[in-house]
């Protein structure tokens, strides 16, 4: 039996020529679906353990950050008593709606903090890894922003931006100057402990208080476990309206 | 005896549909395994991927970033870490590690001479710094030569890689052996539609059929990757691992293109010779 023969018997010369198109898609959906049927229970737990490596945006491995601070007029400062060694008094403040707040992202510069005694002026982070600590001093975000009421964490290194925190004493002033109000803390206590100690801060504290920690002693080489730790009470600054 | 040869007549086709069908997905998956035997299990396409993504003039910056954030916790100068930092050192460990992941060895990372290099460095730099023995004890100098080689495993290692590694040595021998049973197969499968079609142009429009379906296969897998652009959204820890994991799956979906060429060159032959054929049959009629 020839070619000839067969196209002459069947009654056609038609080359069947959009089977070369839709047989091979037809196949492919085919090859495809049977993949996705076999493999899919069998993979569907890596997949889903897959996915969380993955995020909706390319990642920013960028060194720079996002400064949202813009510095507002400072208030009239109160005189104070002179040669007085009585600390502040809390004033009464003004408050803040929190929905007037622009919240940082972690790794925003949202604020600088400010101790005149010890030539502390640095800018402030919201975040303390490795990149916030490069450029300043930096929140621990498990703690509250400024004005919120409750515990403020800072931390820097002690061989750069906080190396001067070895001139703090009790009674100095701590500003923190925040887009939203500026802020201004009495230093109340000085301690050194270890890292690990969790008594050395309360990150539960029902009122608005500051505390900046950073490796101790200071100048000397190596890594320690001692920390030290500057508590600071709230003076003044605008108390965030948390329902407003 | 014209009704079964009619019947015959109607299953043939169905059958070498089916072959055709066949070949092409054994074609895929013959193409997957040869895909994953040249990148995945291939300690070369590692180590050239490594090369051509800058990897280790990154891990030299990363580590030199995360040692300089330790010497501003630690008391280390940024001028110490500037000298101590070579990355053809970080090339010479990252290798020994990669080698020791396709070996089947234990994927760890030796700290050994890092460890006795950066003691005897900082012992160093404290006499020509004249730094006061009371300003740097031995347990804090240890506990920072701790720090420091944590941050050299972290960045030498790549995650996983020590979970996979054995998977990767056990599976390296059956992997070839599935893709020589799947050659031989799709080989296979092509001379049945070949040698046992009586038409010449039926011979080439079926293995027409294998190899378009083999290309589109090829085709739309990486650019469904590449379209959404999933490989660049991986969230890695840092931008070396971050490039070599872009570089290294771009790299292994790109292959899928270069198969895709060859069965679309395939699909291309077959289908001259199946038109030659066909006119030829025409032409006599």
């Amino acid at each position: 039996m020839s070619d000839h023969h067969h196209h002459h018997h069947s009654g056609s010369h038609s080359m069947h020529g959009k089977n070369f198109i839709i047989l091979p898609l037809v196949f492919c959906i085919l090859i495809l679906g049977i993949c996705y049927l076999v493999a899919m229970p069998k993979l569907s737990t890596y997949v889903a353990i897959a996915k969380g490596f993955f995020s909706d945006n390319v990642k920013d491995f960028s060194d720079e950050y996002r400064n949202i601070f813009v510095p507002i007029a400072e208030e009239e400062e109160e005189p104070e008593t002179s040669g007085s060694t009585e600390t502040a008094k809390p004033r009464n403040n003004k408050t803040v709606p929190i929905s007037s707040i622009e919240f940082p992202r972690y790794g925003d510069q949202f604020g600088e903090l400010i101790i005149e005694d010890c030539q502390i002026d640095v800018k402030f982070f919201f975040g303390d890894s490795r990149k916030e600590l490069d450029y300043g001093v930096g929140m621990f975000t498990g703690s509250f922003i400024p004005g919120y009421g409750g515990t403020i964490m800072v931390a820097g290194h002690n061989n750069t931006y906080f190396n001067k925190l070895k001139y703090a004493d009790i009674g100095q002033k701590v500003k923190i100057r925040t887009s939203y109000g500026n802020y201004t803390y009495e230093i109340n206590k000085i301690d050194v402990k270890r890292y690990t100690d969790k008594t050395s801060y309360d990150l539960d504290a029902k009122e608005e208080n500051l505390i900046m920690y950073t490796c101790y002693p200071f100048d000397t080489l190596g890594m320690t476990s001692k920390r030290c730790f500057i508590y600071a009470k709230y003076i003044s600054g605008p108390v965030i309206d948390k329902n407003a | 005896m014209s009704s079964s040869k009619n019947k015959r007549s109607r299953i043939k086709p169905i059958l070498y549909n089916f072959l055709a069908f066949s070949m092409a997905f054994i074609l895929f998956a013959a193409t997957g395994a040869i895909i994953l035997k040249a990148t995945v299990f291939s300690r070369d396409y590692m180590i050239t991927t490594m090369g051509d993504t800058g990897y280790y003039p990154m891990v030299k910056d990363e580590f030199r970033t995360h040692m300089k954030n330790l010497g501003h916790a630690s008391g280390l100068s940024d001028e110490f870490v500037d000298e101590f930092t070579e990355e053809i050192d970080f090339r010479m460990e990252i290798t020994q590690y990669i080698e020791s992941f396709y070996s089947g060895e234990k994927t760890l990372v030796n700290t050994t001479s890092f460890k006795q290099t950066l003691k005897n460095k900082v012992n160093r730099y404290i006499e020509d710094n004249h730094i006061d023995k009371e300003k740097a004890s031995e347990a804090d100098i240890d506990y920072m030569i701790s720090e420091a080689t944590d941050i050299y495993v972290r960045q030498i290692s790549i995650p996983f890689f020590s979970v996979i590694a054995n998977y990767i040595h056990n599976l390296s021998t059956p992997l070839t052996i599935t893709i020589v049973v799947l050659i031989l197969l799709a080989a296979g499968i092509g001379c049945i539609l070949y040698f046992t079609n009586e038409y010449k142009h039926r011979r080439y429009r079926y293995l027409c059929y294998a190899f378009t379906t083999a290309f589109l296969l090829d085709t739309i897998i990486p650019s469904f990757i590449f379209i959404t652009g999933i490989i660049g959204k991986v969230n890695l820890a840092t931008r070396s691992l971050y490039s070599l994991f872009v570089g290294y799956f771009t790299g292994m979906f790109s292959y899928f293109y270069l198969f895709a060429g060859f069965n679309l060159l395939m699909a291309v032959v077959c289908f001259f010779l199946f038109y030659t054929s066909f006119k030829k049959a025409i032409g006599k009629a």
